[in-house]
């Protein structure tokens, strides 16, 4: 009887992950909501600016969790700001500890001089080409993860760029959705020089989108259960967790710098955790897992929040009556002339 | 910062005009919020508007009383009614009061249930506010009448004891230094009413912590002679619906008149801005609900036809009265007796 030699097969290296952010109303609370905000946010020092709440733990534990993993990791920023503000982001994101590997700023000056007043308010062409320009550099196999705001058109450019990726937009109907939105037609026959050069994947693992404006959750409906508006970071933390991105440390690390030095309380970050759960966008099981973890550690309140426990019957019924959905459409082709319309007729 | 318990289920328009004003006092206020009811109904409405997910607790329950139902066979029979649950949640120490647009009979029987009546009161009372002509700077645009229906008949002690919550609330709430509180009679004289009137009277004529005014008669109602007015539940009940039915009149018999004469009509549109001054000031949203007062805990009752501005103001009311104190300060002003 030949003996069969069993070989331990070496794990499979991990894909590399690349993690892309976008800036303002993303990384930093910038205040464009008025004039005087707008006008003052190139002339802030970098100790002026603030990050948004947890974002920068959070943008450390990825790097770290990655590195710990062995796990190829890349983090990249995006802003339609001009580069002219880049050397006081940099230094704030020095001051923060975020080790980055390519930040891309929108060139005003370039459209002002050229006369193309509208290209300076319009970022999805911006936003979209440089997208892709930097996926032509990056391994194929790699996935992706990305973060934006609910501001402007976030949750439609990280859309259309994951649909472009994965091949479910063909080149030709570009023109039908990036014309619509205003977007320059030099820009647009980028894209699609671009689109066409990627070998089709579905490699945007999860969108992100920080509720800033407290949209209301059901106009990110129709994006799909690939893109999750978080209310906190906490709760994008919770996410990343399911997903592998983060451990429980590290949760607890976005968790106590909220609390440390943002004034949550552990029952504003139990509310956010049962919210999360409640929107579809985690699973109770890992809720569950993440609870236990940071009751231990004090961060969220001792007890349960259900301090009055329904009858077995009335649990029962619960279980037996049918839910009202609450979880986020099913994964179909998205609309994207709709979808569009309608995103922009709600800004 | 206070919790506050809300019956999502309980009101007219409930659960979505209840779950709007939850979610409005989650963007503008830090007012921890917990809305009890249906999980999945209260979420599916969440997810249509602006909210702060940080500030809104979910505490499922599916019963719920109907407006029309028996208050008693109801709170008998369903015992995780939203009403009864949110009570509960404030006995236990997981808030600190409730707010309900639902039934009032079975919110006044859910505090009784839930909540311990305060050390040396007889009897809890539901009070009602609402609006009056003013007579000095600062005065309260709303006047609280109590009890309107917690009661049927009182003694005179009874009747004492309104008084000093009643003046104690409206310190914390209106914050009028020293409210005015009068006693509902058919005559201003000390002998008129009765022998609990009567005595009610003499007894409140020697108390030096309340800004006693004496009697008013109900054409004094509507002015602002007292901030306070303490009668019995029946009593006060007729006077609460003669004043809502007396509005609904006035209402009826002006769109009556607009539309059988053009020059009622036109005149009627050159008052609109000063009814529409009329209407704010007398708008029920505005000042969001009146409390049962007698407990250890409070509860905030909002008007059935409730809107999410209602609730807003009513969630609003109830931290404040949280804040300030209002039953501690009851408290002590019956140990005073």
């Amino acid at each position: 009887m030949a003996l069969r030699r069993t070989r331990r097969r070496a794990p499979e290296p991990l894909a590399p992950i690349i993690y892309r952010w976008d800036l303002d109303k993303t990384y930093l609370k910038s205040e464009f909501d008025s004039l005087r905000g707008l006008i003052r946010v190139p002339f802030e020092k970098p100790q002026d600016k603030v990050a948004v709440p947890g974002v920068a733990p959070l943008i450390r534990s990825l790097r770290e969790v990655a590195v710990d993993a062995q796990r190829p990791v890349r983090i990249y920023f995006m802003s339609a700001s001009p580069p002219q503000i880049a050397k006081a982001i940099k230094q704030k994101l020095a001051m923060d500890g975020i080790e980055y590997d390519g930040i891309v700023f929108k060139n005003q000056l370039q459209h002002l001089m050229r006369g193309k007043f509208r290209n300076l308010r319009e970022h999805v062409g911006f936003k979209l080409t440089e997208l892709l320009k930097s996926r032509q550099h990056m391994p194929a196999e790699s996935r992706e993860v990305l973060f934006g705001d609910d501001w402007e058109s976030d949750p439609i450019i990280y859309s259309l760029y994951a649909d472009m990726l994965a091949g479910g937009i063909a080149t030709d109907n570009l023109d039908g959705i990036l014309g619509p939105i205003g977007v320059d037609r030099r820009l647009v026959a980028l894209a699609k020089e671009l689109a066409a050069a990627v070998v089709p994947a579905d490699v945007v693992q999860r969108i992100f989108i920080n509720i800033e404006r407290r949209t209301p959750p059901k106009d990110f409906r129709a994006f799909g259960p690939r893109l999750v508006p978080s209310f906190n970071y906490f709760q994008t933390a919770a996410c990343l967790f399911e997903e592998g991105h983060l451990t429980l440390p590290a949760v607890a690390a976005v968790a106590e710098s909220l609390i440390g030095g943002s004034g949550y309380s552990p029952a504003r970050l139990a509310n956010s955790l049962a919210d999360v759960v409640r929107r579809g966008h985690l699973r109770p099981a890992s809720a569950m897992t993440l609870r236990g973890y940071l009751q231990t550690r004090k961060l969220l309140p001792e007890h349960a929040p259900d301090g009055v426990r329904p009858s077995l019957w009335e649990r029962l019924k619960r279980r037996l009556q049918p839910q009202v959905s609450t979880a986020p459409a099913s994964p179909e082709a998205i609309n994207y002339e709709t979808l569009i319309a309608h995103w922009r007729a709600a800004r | 910062m206070p919790t506050i318990a809300v019956d999502a289920m309980g009101g007219d328009f409930a659960p979505e005009e209840i779950v709007n004003g939850v979610a409005q006092a989650s963007l503008s206020t830090e007012i921890q919020c917990i809305l009890v009811g249906d999980e999945s109904q209260i979420q599916a409405l969440l997810n249509d508007v602006a909210y702060n997910p940080e500030h809104i607790r979910i505490h499922h329950t599916r019963d719920f009383i109907g407006m029309a139902a028996d208050p008693k066979t109801s709170v008998r029979q369903k015992r995780h009614a939203s009403i009864l649950v949110a009570a509960r949640l404030v006995a236990d120490g997981q808030a600190d009061a409730v707010v309900t647009a639902g039934n009032t009979g079975a919110a006044v029987l859910a505090c009784a249930q839930h909540f311990k009546t305060i050390r040396g009161v007889r009897k809890a009372a539901l009070a009602s506010v609402y609006p009056r002509q003013t007579e000095y700077p600062g005065q309260d645009q709303l006047a609280l009448l109590l009890d309107v229906g917690a009661t049927i008949r009182c003694d005179a002690t009874e009747l004492v004891q309104f008084a000093l919550m009643g003046s104690a609330y409206a310190r914390g709430v209106s914050k009028v230094p020293s409210p005015r509180v009068a006693l509902l009679n058919m005559g201003t004289e000390e002998t008129k009413g009765g022998d609990a009137l009567v005595h009610a009277y003499r007894r409140l004529k020697t108390i030096s912590g309340i800004n006693f005014v004496g009697n008013i008669e109900g054409n004094d109602l509507a002015k602002g002679k007292a901030d306070v007015i303490v009668c019995e539940g029946l009593l006060g009940n007729v006077v609460l619906k003669l004043l809502e039915g007396l509005a609904d009149v006035v209402v009826d018999l002006a769109g009556t008149a607009a539309r059988e004469n053009w020059r009622w009509k036109l005149g009627l549109m050159m008052l609109a801005s000063g009814f529409g001054r009329l209407r704010d000031l007398t708008d029920y949203a505005a000042y969001g609900g009146a409390p049962v007062l007698g407990f250890e805990h409070l509860l905030i009752k909002s008007h059935g036809r409730s809107t999410a501005r209602a609730i807003l103001n009513a969630i609003k009311v109830a931290a404040k009265a949280v804040r300030d104190g209002v039953t501690r300060e009851i408290s002590t002003a019956i140990d005073q007796l």
